[in-house]
């Protein structure tokens, strides 16, 4: 009996859950899912345990997590924004993403999206009939090529109009780590108001980027706030992926429409949580320091290994906690191959680069991510197990392995 | 709303005096909705209406009315589940879950169900857990209903439901349970369904009206299913607050396993309606789908309150006595005294809902209705009209809740004993 939606039929199941279960099966370390192996903050965690106590449990809207977070956008961005109408508390930055889309995207509306991308985003636009286009950003420092970027608004978009066309951006960059430089910014910014239309963030690595680099925040750029939905969430910042409790900010008419999205999807972020996050968003400047450090020195680790052991590694990460990695030209094996590779005779897991890429791109099966959102020990021990696989001059056996066809 | 902008340790005031606005079930939304006018807003909000909540509730907090209308507790859940996510918090357990639920909970989902209704089910391919019965129901229909499908829902039926509906596109087919005995219309039902019928959705034990769907009436249901190839989402998130009769999962019946999606959640049976902790129980083919949705709606569901999830879940015998019986115990307060008082009450079989008449009182409709109960009488109650699709349907029915502690049920009374006035004709 065949009753899945047409929609659903199309879905294939996500590629970065199945790695994790592989790497379970084989008890190997993960440096595939982006969430740490370190313990969340002490004073957030109290701050639940006090929530459950003091029954906080029944169905709620904590106000003062959007007066928090309007506060920090003013702080970080400039930005002045209305607590009691814009912005929407949502379970984690995914549900506040699939709100926004169902927000604002009818069937037939494109929305550019930028290549390579976090899987999620595909599906979401497509589950409300909408229909992505990618624009690719040109290795090997995945740059925005704004020719590239005006030609993806086509014909239909234009008819579109009526239908707005979207467009999603996605800075500090998941899987590249990529920080959007503000030359950038302005070029998408200006094409949006010369187009009219609608950009939505996911800046869930707001809080995590490198070498004294600040995020930029689209919607603090001219024209861009009446047209911009934010999305962010507790969980990276935080190290509390598992708490579920994400945000969007977005004009007010946009908004409304977004909660009454919400609404309808979980009614409610889970409530101990919501009480929780008071206490993390009100976390001193000192929190986001130690944090932005730690994660700097365990990206220098990771990025010298990965260049000790013959990865070609153009690119430093400049943000979030993701390191794409691409195979040297010697290596004959794909990114699924060689992640087995790894799985078989290192014990690490890492996540091939194909998935994150949806255009026709020749790259797209050199590149392998590598997340460092682990304690050091574990980075350690990958490095080791990495290294024994090293020959005499410290490159990996794999690369130079041909393999019999 | 002060309470919300409490610290760390600070004691929420009484629940009763506080109104959150907009939804039935809702956390407390303050700003009503605003569409229309925004070029950017898709076209399937054009479904939701939200404003006679907003209406009601800033009307309440400005009286200072007690809530009998919002379908939450204003008490607490049991210690032994608050201690289990406490431990789970303190275990580490932070991070995301298994998308599709701790392995543990699925378990424990499966374990409780076969319990309930004596169907073994695969936890690992048949269970999903989802952000509370909420997103279940979504994923549900995003993933299983296609546009232009029709969906059968009976009325008056749980508000959300039609928005939902509207977003997967489907088309909402209404057939109207109707005082006294609200018992299901099954003729009408049958010359309703047609080829294009995807789905009926089933809520039992039903809110608002706390009916409960017989054995006769599921069987009559089933068979048409069976006959025109339908499926069955069933929301059955009150099946622990059955009083009149026993609970039955329509998956139980024979040849409905394989077109049955049963949803259900933590937060009503254990009073943490804000944990958010639901569940979707299906055969794999439609689990599948429902899997799928649900990934790209949230994409995991709190890790320490589904391990507390467990806890509850594996709950002896006697919580589930002791939370029948201290209902039973609420709802003959709330019930005695709303028929002391004058309202002709229909009898409920199971939720924490009670559905009444209030023409006695002589007010035009169930919004003017509950406008004057909360402006002269001081109780808040909820106008039915806004659950069918033609809100003429619903003019004389008002909602009471009784999931409240003792102490404000009888406030609520006391007050309607005094203020409420039947207007003779």
């Amino acid at each position: 009996m065949e009753k899945l939606s047409s929609v659903a039929k199309a879905l294939a199941p996500s590629p970065i859950q199945e790695l994790s279960f592989l790497a379970q099966r084989c008890n190997a370390i993960n440096l595939a899912e982006g969430f740490p192996d370190f313990v969340a903050p002490a004073h957030i965690k109290n701050a639940a345990v006090s929530a459950i106590n003091s029954d906080f449990n029944q169905y709620r809207h904590v106000q003062g997590i959007c007066d928090y977070v309007a506060q920090k956008m003013k702080e970080m961005h400039g930005m002045s924004i209305d607590p009691l109408t814009d912005i929407v508390i949502c379970c984690g930055q995914s549900e506040a993403f699939a709100a926004a889309i169902f927000a604002i995207i009818d069937h037939g509306d494109e929305v550019i999206v930028f290549d390579p991308s976090y899987e999620t985003y595909d599906t979401c636009i497509r589950l409300t009939g909408g229909v992505p286009v990618y624009v690719g950003l040109d290795p090997p420092y995945w740059t925005l090529d704004p020719d590239k970027l005006e030609k993806a608004f086509t014909d239909k978009t234009k008819a579109v109009v009526l239908n707005r066309p979207l467009l999603w951006q996605h800075s500090p960059h998941n899987p590249t780590g990529k920080v959007f430089t503000k030359d950038e910014l302005e070029v998408i910014s200006e094409v949006c108001t010369r187009r009219d239309v609608l950009a939505v963030t996911d800046e869930v690595y707001e809080h995590i980027t490198y070498d004294s680099r600040s995020h930029v925040s689209l919607a603090s750029l001219p024209g861009m706030q009446s047209r911009t939905v934010i999305t962010s969430s507790l969980s990276k910042t935080y190290s509390v992926t598992g708490w579920r409790v994400g945000w969007a900010i977005a004009p007010r008419c946009i908004a409304s429409a977004i909660r009454n999205i919400h609404i309808r999807l979980t009614d409610s972020a889970p409530a101990p949580f919501q009480e929780a996050a008071l206490t993390a968003l009100r976390s001193p400047p000192s929190y986001f320091e130690t944090l932005r450090s730690d994660y700097e020195s365990k990206r220098d680790c990771i990025f010298e290994l990965l260049v000790k052991v013959g990865f070609k590694m153009l690119f430093k990460p400049q943000g979030s906690f993701f390191v794409f990695a691409e195979l040297p030209e010697t290596c004959s094996l794909s990114d699924v191959e060689f992640v087995e590779e790894l799985i078989k005779q290192a014990g690490v897991v890492a996540v091939p680069g194909a998935g994150f890429f949806h255009g026709d791109g020749c790259c797209s099966r050199r590149y392998i991510r590598f997340a460092f959102c682990k304690s050091n020990e574990t980075l350690s021990a990958a490095a080791a197990k990495i290294s024994e696989l090293a020959e005499g001059d410290g490159r990996l056996k794999i690369f130079e392995h041909v393999f019999a066809l | 709303m002060a309470e919300n902008e409490s610290t760390q340790n600070s004691v929420p005031p009484p629940l009763q005096c506080v109104v959150f606005v907009s939804e039935l079930r809702n956390g407390g939304n303050i700003e009503p909705l605003v569409t229309g006018n925004s070029k950017y807003v898709a076209k399937r909000l054009e479904k939701f209406k939200t404003t006679i909540f907003t209406q009601m509730s800033s009307l309440a907090i400005k009286h200072g009315a007690i809530n009998l209308g919002q379908g939450f507790p204003n008490f607490d859940g049991p210690d032994f589940v608050k201690e289990a996510a406490i431990q789970a918090i303190r275990d580490g357990k932070n991070q995301y879950a298994r998308g599709c639920g701790v392995p543990d909970l699925n378990l424990a989902v499966a374990e409780r169900f076969k319990k309930d209704t004596g169907l073994v089910v695969d936890p690992e391919r048949e269970v999903t857990v989802t952000s509370g019965c909420t997103e279940a129901i979504a994923a549900t229909m995003l993933s299983l209903v296609n546009p232009g499908d029709e969906v059968v829902v009976f009325a008056p039926f749980y508000d959300s439901y039609e928005a939902t509906l509207s977003m997967a596109g489907a088309v909402t087919k209404s057939i109207t349970l109707r005082p006294p005995t609200f018992s299901a219309p099954i003729d009408e039902l049958r010359s309703l369904i047609s080829k294009s019928t995807r789905a009926i959705l089933l809520n039992t034990p039903h809110n608002p009206t706390g009916k409960m769907f017989t054995r006769d009436e599921l069987d009559a249901i089933a068979s048409l299913c069976i006959e025109h190839d339908v499926l069955v989402f069933s929301d059955e998130v009150y099946d622990k607050l059955a009083f009149e009769l026993d609970h039955i999962s329509i998956a139980s019946l024979p040849g409905m396993y394989e077109r049955t999606v049963t949803l259900n959640s933590l937060g009503k049976t254990f009073s943490l309606t804000g944990w958010k902790i639901g569940w979707a129980i299906a055969p794999p083919h439609l689990t599948w789908g429902v899997r799928q949705a649900h990934s790209f709606l949230t994409f995991a569901t709190a890790t320490p309150l589904q391990h507390a999830a467990v806890a509850a879940l594996r709950a002896p015998d006697s919580y589930f006595e002791e939370l029948r019986r201290d209902y039973l115990a609420k709802k003959s307060i709330l019930v005695e005294w709303l028929k002391s008082v004058g309202f002709k009450v229909f009898p409920s079989s199971g939720t924490y809902f009670v559905v009444v008449d209030h023409t006695p009182f002589g007010q035009e409709n169930d919004v003017a209705f509950c406008e004057y109960l909360i402006k002269e009488v001081g109780v808040v109650a909820i106008p039915t009209s806004v659950f069918y699709l033609n809100p003429e349907e619903g003019k004389n029915l008002v909602r009471f809740t009784f999931c409240k502690d003792e102490q404000t049920l009888r406030s609520a009374v006391e007050r309607m004993k005094e203020k409420l006035i039947i207007k003779k004709h």
